[in-house]
């Protein structure tokens, strides 16, 4: 009977490990052609090919929830640099593209004293972007807008708010809510899928 | 008849200065009873927004109300609420916040903030910056945030 228990939440447990990675996405056969914060030419997810990533989504005008979702990012990369987890790559995408062009997402960065060596900000036509966002499930639709005197105007935009992690494969495989992510969990899921 | 706009002109100005004493006082006592604890600024470029976070103390036994804000470091200044739709978060303009009598409302990331919009210059971490909060019965408070990634760990709640 012991045995039995023990073979039965054997096969749960087995059962819902597997369930929770199950593949939400498959990016391996796209490419979508986007420009980093440096203006170079990158095909996504390519540039993270045979590596595990983690991806969040943003629009730099936003002051708070993609902030923090960037600041999570931030804190990610820094426990598993800590518990010497490397191979691990961070992209942020913008879905916002009008805006956000090279140089926008460069000092969105910069300002906050980001570690690019092992993440990625990514921006691009926004036919591209749109079909990408659309692939995995992220939305984004136009809010509250300031207008200037000037007749400049920016938009938020209400959004879905996302960090993925996407497995060596190319498949999206957790989402999370990105500004109020549990750090523990990703950290210890990114453990389990590398295993 | 010059005797007469003078003296008249001098009561008026004694009565003005006096009212404006009075209210000056009670501002004052009103101010020292609101308090702002742990402001700071989330870092942000030229150009961009950021939002400032604070919580605001009221130990008097009167209901105020912050009504609108001020700052050098942005174009722009409002109040903002952020609201959840589904798995999709977006913001708001509000017009106020109201801070109960013996009571401390938490301007605080994904809740409420003060917004600085079209920022004037970069704002750097470990800087500093300054707004001013305008409440219906304290007047204006000024305040002074440190510019960081993240509130203080002892001001973070769980
Ligand atoms: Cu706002």
């Amino acid at each position: 009977m012991k045995k039995l228990i023990f073979t039965l939440s054997l096969i749960f447990v087995v059962y819902s490990c597997g369930g929770k990675f199950d593949t939400i996405e498959d990016l391996s056969d796209e490419k979508y052609n986007l420009v980093d914060q440096n203006n170079s030419r990158i095909n996504f997810p390519g540039i993270v090919k045979g590596k595990m990533a983690v991806v969040g989504y943003i629009f730099t005008n936003c002051p708070d929830i993609c902030p923090l979702t960037t600041n999570n990012m931030r804190l990610i990369q820094e426990r598993l640099k800590e518990e010497k987890i490397n191979n691990i790559e961070f992209v942020s995408i913008s879905f916002d593209p009008l805006v956000d062009k090279p140089g926008v997402l460069r000092k969105f960065a910069e300002i906050r004293n980001l570690d690019l060596s092992n993440w990625t900000f990514l921006t691009g036509e926004k036919n591209v972007i749109d079909s990408l966002l659309k692939k995995v499930q992220v939305f984004a639709v136009p809010g509250d807008s300031t207008v200037f005197q000037s007749g400049e105007k920016i938009i938020y935009y209400v959004h879905t708010d996302r960090i993925q992690i996407m497995d060596t494969d190319g498949k999206i495989r957790k989402n999370y809510p990105g500004s109020s992510i549990n750090i523990d969990e990703i950290v210890e899921d990114i453990k389990s899928l590398a295993d | 008849m010059k005797y007469k706009i003078f003296v008249a002109a001098a009561i008026f100005f004694l009565l003005l200065t006096n009212l404006s004493i009075v209210y000056s006082q009670e501002i004052e006592n009103s101010k020292s009873k609101i308090q702002i604890h742990d402001p700071w600024i989330r870092p942000a470029a030229q150009g961009s927004n950021t939002a400032l976070f604070f919580v605001v103390e009221n130990k008097s036994d009167k209901p105020d109300t912050i009504y609108s804000a001020k700052s050098s470091l942005s174009e722009v200044v409002e109040i903002h609420e952020m609201f959840k739709k589904g798995d999709m978060m977006g913001m708001r303009q509000v017009e106020f916040v109201v801070v109960l009598p013996n009571s401390k409302v938490e301007f605080k990331p994904r809740d409420i903030h003060v917004m600085l919009i079209k920022t004037k210059k970069d704002l750097k971490i470990g800087d500093e910056g300054e707004a001013v909060l305008l409440f219906k019965n304290a007047g204006a408070i000024k305040v002074k945030a440190e510019i960081r990634d993240m509130p203080k760990m002892n001001g973070m709640k769980h």
